[in-house]
């Protein structure tokens, strides 16, 4: 006797677990890439926005000294330079004659001139560049060799150069009268006068 | 027949997957590049900060050397040489003063004056806004006498320059001196030193 299997499903038989299984996984996966994506987004827009603020603030502090540069170099270019040049110059000349030593030229004349010598007047010219002083010098000597003498002293004294002369007259008395013209450069670290302080270009 | 039954929770599933793969490959990939960009603006925005501090600096390092330049340009004219109203009496009783001192006294002072000019480096002299005054006188006297007198005039506390000297051979041990000194004013008519210009 054949035995009767009575089906009473309302639908066939379907075994879902292959689907469940691949939902699962592509849910996993899903909320997996999801949840990274969401973050590499939240940081992107945190750093970017940081660096970006970062940008603004520079950019702002270069506008800022920009504009004190500007100020700057229009105030610079408001100024009259040439003539505090000019001005620096003629007070650096004048301070220098000022502090020009009169004391230890007259000491270094002294120890260079024959006893028959006598010294009759010094106009000294002053050379801001070279910070030497060019000497015009009026001697009278008794002798002939008076002149050659003093020139031949004057070559052997450091502090004297380019000694040349200019004229050379004997009077009626025998006396001789001559001129020499001299560069003069004192030693320095031996001022005999006060020094007075320079302005610095 | 199953796969079909459930299509619609796999395809939007699929769809949802692949949405995601699509923004983390294109997103993901391009974020670096993006920060390396960011990064190189802001460094290239520092750098040329720096720039533009150091030509500040600079700007303002030559202008204060130039403020203090003529910061001691004032002071040269208004302190050291002042005026002539403010300083040529004082100055003529110190020349008195000191030739009294070096028993050398003079019976004639001869007096002049002329605007001083800057005539260095130029092809024509200008004016530099000082006066320039002159002192001439004889006097007779021993040679130490004369030197006592020079020395004096050196180490005064008035702006006194020499500017020439002669001697010429007296009586005895005497030698007659020719003496010029000179000394700078302010000259008050023109524009004030550092060319009027205030920093």
């Amino acid at each position: 006797m054949k035995p009767i299997h009575l089906n009473l499903a309302a639908r066939p038989y379907r075994d879902y677990r292959p689907v469940y299984a691949v939902v699962v996984l592509l849910s996993l996966l899903t909320a997996f890439l999801m949840l990274n994506n969401i973050e590499t987004y939240y940081r992107y827009v945190h750093e970017t926005k940081s660096t970006r603020a970062e940008i603004a603030r520079v950019e702002e502090q270069t506008r800022l000294e920009k504009q004190k540069h500007e100020s700057a170099r229009g105030r610079l270019q408001g100024l009259d330079l040439a003539r505090l040049d000019d001005q620096t110059r003629f007070i650096n000349a004048k301070l220098a004659e000022r502090a020009f030593s009169w004391s230890r030229l007259l000491d270094e004349l002294e120890s260079i001139l024959a006893d028959d010598v006598r010294l009759i007047s010094i106009t000294p010219g002053f050379d801001e560049e070279s910070r030497t002083v060019h000497l015009a010098l009026h001697f009278q000597a008794k002798s002939a060799d008076g002149m050659i003498t003093t020139i031949n002293h004057m070559n052997l004294d450091p502090q004297f150069s380019d000694v040349f002369p200019t004229s050379e007259t004997q009077d009626d008395t025998g006396t001789y009268t001559f001129i020499l013209s001299a560069l003069y450069q004192p030693q320095t670290g031996q001022s005999g006068a006060q020094q007075t302080a320079g302005v610095t270009r | 027949m199953i796969w079909r039954e459930k299509r619609t929770l796999l395809l939007i599933l699929a769809l949802l997957l692949l949405g995601n793969v699509v923004f983390f490959l294109t997103y993901r990939v391009q974020y670096q590049s993006r920060l390396d960009e960011m990064s190189e603006r802001l460094a290239e925005a520092k750098g040329q900060l720096d720039k533009t501090k150091r030509a500040r600096a600079e700007a303002e390092r030559s202008l204060q050397g130039y403020r203090k330049v003529e910061r001691d340009v004032q002071l040269v004219y208004d302190e050291t040489w002042s005026t002539q109203p403010k300083r040529l009496t004082a100055l003529i009783a110190e020349v008195k003063r000191l030739a009294v001192a070096s028993n050398a006294v003079p019976k004639t002072l001869s007096f002049g004056r002329q605007e001083a000019e800057d005539k260095s480096n130029t092809r024509r002299s200008k004016s530099v806004g000082a006066r320039e005054m002159t002192i001439g006188f004889s006097v007779t006297a021993t040679y130490e006498q004369v030197r006592r007198m020079i020395n004096l005039l050196e180490l005064s506390n008035q702006f006194v320059i020499i500017d020439q000297i002669a001697l010429a051979q007296g009586e005895g041990n005497l030698l007659t001196l020719n003496l010029r000194i000179k000394t700078l004013f302010r000259d008050e008519t023109v524009a004030a030193p550092g060319g009027g210009n205030r920093l």
